[in-house]
């Protein structure tokens, strides 16, 4: 009972009514800001920041995890719909979500991401319940070297999961990590590939370079097309997702749901790797990998369960350690502090109440959510049936005011439009644009990592191999470099027995 | 004749010229007429660094004030961008109305230009600063695991050290440098993005010691999960009483980040008042106090001019002791 008693009195704080009507109205005013791409969690929290000061403090973060929970549901139905990833866990969304969008099966594919999120938010708060002072360490433990590998592992895996020429998507992904390096160096302080322009200086944000190669470069792509032939407005059947769907992504689901919370834990880019992962991963298990990027059911279940863990999950280092392990939770840091609140290590035993409080209120922001979405997907997968030459134009807007909107600057705009002509061209000529936008996050993530390894290694690469964490990665990551080529030589080497076989049996006949 | 008109009509139109010239740049309705009375319109206050940072915090709080005070909406925007210079350099080059302010962050004034090329730097020449505000401290703190207790404990390691920082050109680095430097350790410097990445990896002993600012040190110093060694401040820090400063234990770092509100230049006499007096009255709320408090933020309310005058000499002080110990923070 001394562990159960504060979790149910915490339950008790999230019931009343005041504190359910303050997570109801951040699970909309954040499903309808996440709308917005470029206006992410981080910045809608950090704007409405000044509503929550004088409410109680329990209050005010369960407002902060419902606009939390609603806006990282916004990404998603912008992917879907609209082929507009908000952030960079959602990229792997719109390989096959908006596929299935086109197909008619926007529905299906919003209600599984909504389901997936459900679940896979319950489940890692089930685990931040029980586990997390055991797990806390866990994003401790991972130091430069344990991050190079990481994301070592996930450059190998952009590469295996997109679903076009091979070799188009290495040159895709090649400029992805040059993008990367354009800014001021964070290890010398030299200018690289930014002429001069001071706006280039921190180098080139997500949000400019996905919303144009995916988002403008659709709408241009479509108004070629457009003239080519006259298509019909999109018929939107199923606007839930039948029992076989349901039942199809439930294996996705589950091992998202583990995935997404183990690499949630992680400081840094730990959602888009799970994304990322959960993605490489079904592909990988499915009977036919052919299905992924046209409309594979698994290839929104899985990424979108796997990210709503890793969100649930980043609350973990921020409350049980003090660590705030994305721009989120560093402005929910802030958030608590101005309460007068310190999470730590010693929020547990000091501040019980606003500990189970906020834990808790997770899962009545997923129980809200997923009820909030299940009318909405109606009203949104409608969106589709309005007519391309007046859809166009605004999604158009919602793009540029996007990007504006990052740090309310005009140089962002450009980029977009700029990035929109490349992301036309590359549709043209058959590139994705997946593997470039992965390659171009995961880079950074790379380059300063590997770096920094160095200098803490001495400068010596062995030591990547003494750390078990980093070490291990680094088998996986020879494991699925070599493993298609294991792969085939067993199959060439079954299909020759059986053509042996074959002969044999011929003869002997 | 004809010249005259000729000549009246280009006054007029390059009257009209300056006016629309102002009114565009000062981005406000109603900021048109230059006589008009201040403020004519709700005043901007723009901050370098992304939202949600402890700048931007400041600024938010410190806006919250002064918009009561002067009677018009105060809205913060934020335009991140190398490490506040682009905002700065923005909001210089508008007109000097009163209607655009600036945060400033004094490391973009004082360290920055150590480590990046001349032409990047910023300096106070084009704006009129109003008033500063608070006096952010850096702590150096060490792993629990390391063992080290006190910086004589870093100065006889025999083991080969790894020192976090916030990243190039920070305050931290330089602190850290010059003291490293002034004490001869030899040792091996790895910048982070940021004070969370640095503070994450001396918790988990992936570099032994990171110097970082104190807000966000605080927690877990109170929590024992790191060790504070010095203090950088001039002065001890009244939210870590016990922790000596640098130049307690012998070394000369006068090391701190300052945070102060400008203008344009050239700002009339009038608005230049209204908006000191507006920070004043907000600096004097309870709300400002207690912000500042939460925050670790020690109040440093001093004029303009003396912000002008101390973050001038701070520059040429900081560049003489990393010429002194030839330290360079553009790597090496």
């Amino acid at each position: 009972m001394d562990f159960f008693g504060p979790v149910l009195d915490g339950f008790g704080t999230v019931l009343d009514p005041t504190n359910l009507l303050y997570c109801l109205l951040g699970v909309v005013i954040g499903m309808l800001i996440g709308v917005l791409p470029g206006l992410g969690p981080a910045a809608t929290i950090a704007i409405l920041l000044p509503l929550t000061y004088g409410v109680e403090p329990v209050t005010a973060i369960i407002m902060l995890a419902g606009i939390f929970y609603g806006a990282q549901y916004g990404g998603t139905i912008t992917s879907v719909l609209l082929r507009l990833p908000g952030e960079a866990s959602s990229v792997v969304t719109v390989f096959d979500g908006y596929v299935m969008a086109k197909q008619g099966r926007a529905g299906t594919a919003l209600g599984i991401a909504a389901i997936g999120s459900f679940i896979g938010g319950t489940i890692a708060i089930v685990g931040l319940t029980f586990l997390a002072p055991l797990v806390a360490s866990f994003a401790l433990d991972f130091g430069p070297p344990e991050y190079t590998a990481l994301a070592l592992l996930g450059i190998l895996l952009v590469a295996t999961i997109s679903g076009g020429s091979k070799i188009k998507a290495i040159i895709a992904a090649a400029v992805g990590l040059f993008l990367a390096t354009v800014g001021r160096d964070g290890f010398t302080g030299a200018e690289r590939f930014t002429f001069g322009n001071l706006s280039l200086a921190d180098g080139i944000d997500f949000v400019p370079i996905a919303m144009g190669l995916f988002g403008v470069g659709e709408i241009l792509y479509n108004l070629e097309e457009r003239h080519r032939a006259v298509s019909a407005p999109l018929k939107v059947a199923n606007v839930w997702p039948a029992g076989k769907d349901i039942k199809q992504a439930s294996g996705a689901i589950g091992r998202g749901s583990v995935l997404g919370f183990f690499l949630g834990i992680l400081p840094g880019g730990g959602a888009t790797i799970s994304s990322l992962a959960s993605y490489a991963l079904e592909k990988k298990t499915a009977k036919d990998p052919s299905r992924f990027g046209k409309g594979a059911i698994e290839g929104v279940a899985g990424p979108e369960t796997a990210n709503n863990a890793a969100a649930t999950s980043s609350f973990i280092p921020l409350l049980t350690l003090g660590i705030p392990a994305n721009a989120t939770m560093a402005i929910i840091f802030g958030a608590l502090l101005i309460q007068g609140v310190t999470p730590g290590p010693q929020l547990i035993s000091n501040d019980p109440e606003l500990f189970w409080g906020v834990v808790n209120s997770m899962y009545i922001g997923n129980i809200l959510l997923l009820i909030m979405s299940i009318p909405l997907i109606g009203v949104f997968v409608r969106i589709l049936r309005i007519r391309a030459a007046i859809l166009a134009p605004i999604t158009a807007l919602i793009t540029l005011l996007g990007a504006y909107t990052i740090r309310n600057s005009m140089f962002d705009v450009m980029l977009v439009v700029m990035f929109g002509a490349v992301g036309y061209l590359m549709k043209k000529f058959g590139f994705e644009p997946g593997p470039l936008v992965l390659a171009f996050v995961l880079g950074s993530l790379l380059e300063s990592n590997l770096r920094r390894s160095l200098l803490v290694l001495e400068g010596d690469p062995s030591g990547f191999l003494t750390r078990p964490i980093s070490a291990t990665l680094l088998v996986v990551f020879v494991f699925v470099a070599v493993w298609p080529m294991i792969k085939s030589a067993i199959d060439q080497h079954k299909n020759r027995s059986m053509a042996v076989q074959a002969v044999n049996e011929k003869e002997n006949a | 004749m004809k010249n005259r008109l000729t000549r009246r009509s280009l006054l007029a139109l390059s009257a009209a010229g300056a006016v629309l010239a102002l009114s565009a740049c000062g981005g406000n309705v109603g900021g048109g007429s230059a006589s008009a009375e201040f403020p004519s319109g709700p005043i901007t206050l723009t901050v370098g660094q992304a939202p949600g940072g402890s700048t931007d915090l400041i600024a938010r709080a410190a806006a919250d004030g002064m918009a009561d005070s002067l009677g018009v909406a105060l809205p913060v925007v934020n335009k991140p961008g190398a490490n506040g210079a682009l905002a700065t350099e923005e909001v210089a080059a508008m007109a000097p109305d009163g209607q655009n302010l600036v945060l400033l962050n004094a490391s973009l004034i004082t360290i920055t230009p150590l480590a990046v090329s001349e032409e990047e730097a910023v300096s106070l020449d084009d704006l009129d600063v109003l008033m500063g505000l608070s006096q952010d401290d850096y702590v150096m703190v060490a792993s629990t695991k390391s063992g080290l207790k006190n910086f004589d404990d870093i100065k006889n390691s025999d083991k080969k050290l790894s020192f976090g920082t916030t990243g190039v050109g920070t305050g931290s680095q330089l602190a850290q440098e010059l003291i490293l430097a002034q004490a001869d350790v030899e040792g091996t410097t790895v910048p982070f993005d940021s004070g969370s990445p640095a503070l994450t990896a001396v918790m988990g002993d992936q570099v032994q010691v990171s110097t970082v600012q104190l807000g966000e040190a605080k927690p877990q110093i109170d929590a024992g999960t790191v060790t504070p060694i010095v203090v950088f401040s001039a002065e001890r820090n009244e939210f870590l009483p016990d922790v000596p400063t640098a130049i307690e234990a012998g070394y000369e770092v006068p090391v701190s980040q300052y945070r102060a509100i400008a203008a344009p230049k050239g700002l009339s006499d009038d608005a230049k008042q209204k908006l000191v007096a507006s920070i004043k009255d907000a600096v004097a709320t309870d709300a400002y106090k207690s912000f500042n408090e939460k925050n670790m933020l020690t109040p440093n309310e001093i004029s303009g001019e003396e912000v002008t005058t101390e973050w001038n000499e701070l520059a040429a002080k900081y560049k003489e002791l990393t010429d002194e110990y030839s330290i360079s923070l553009a790597g090496k």
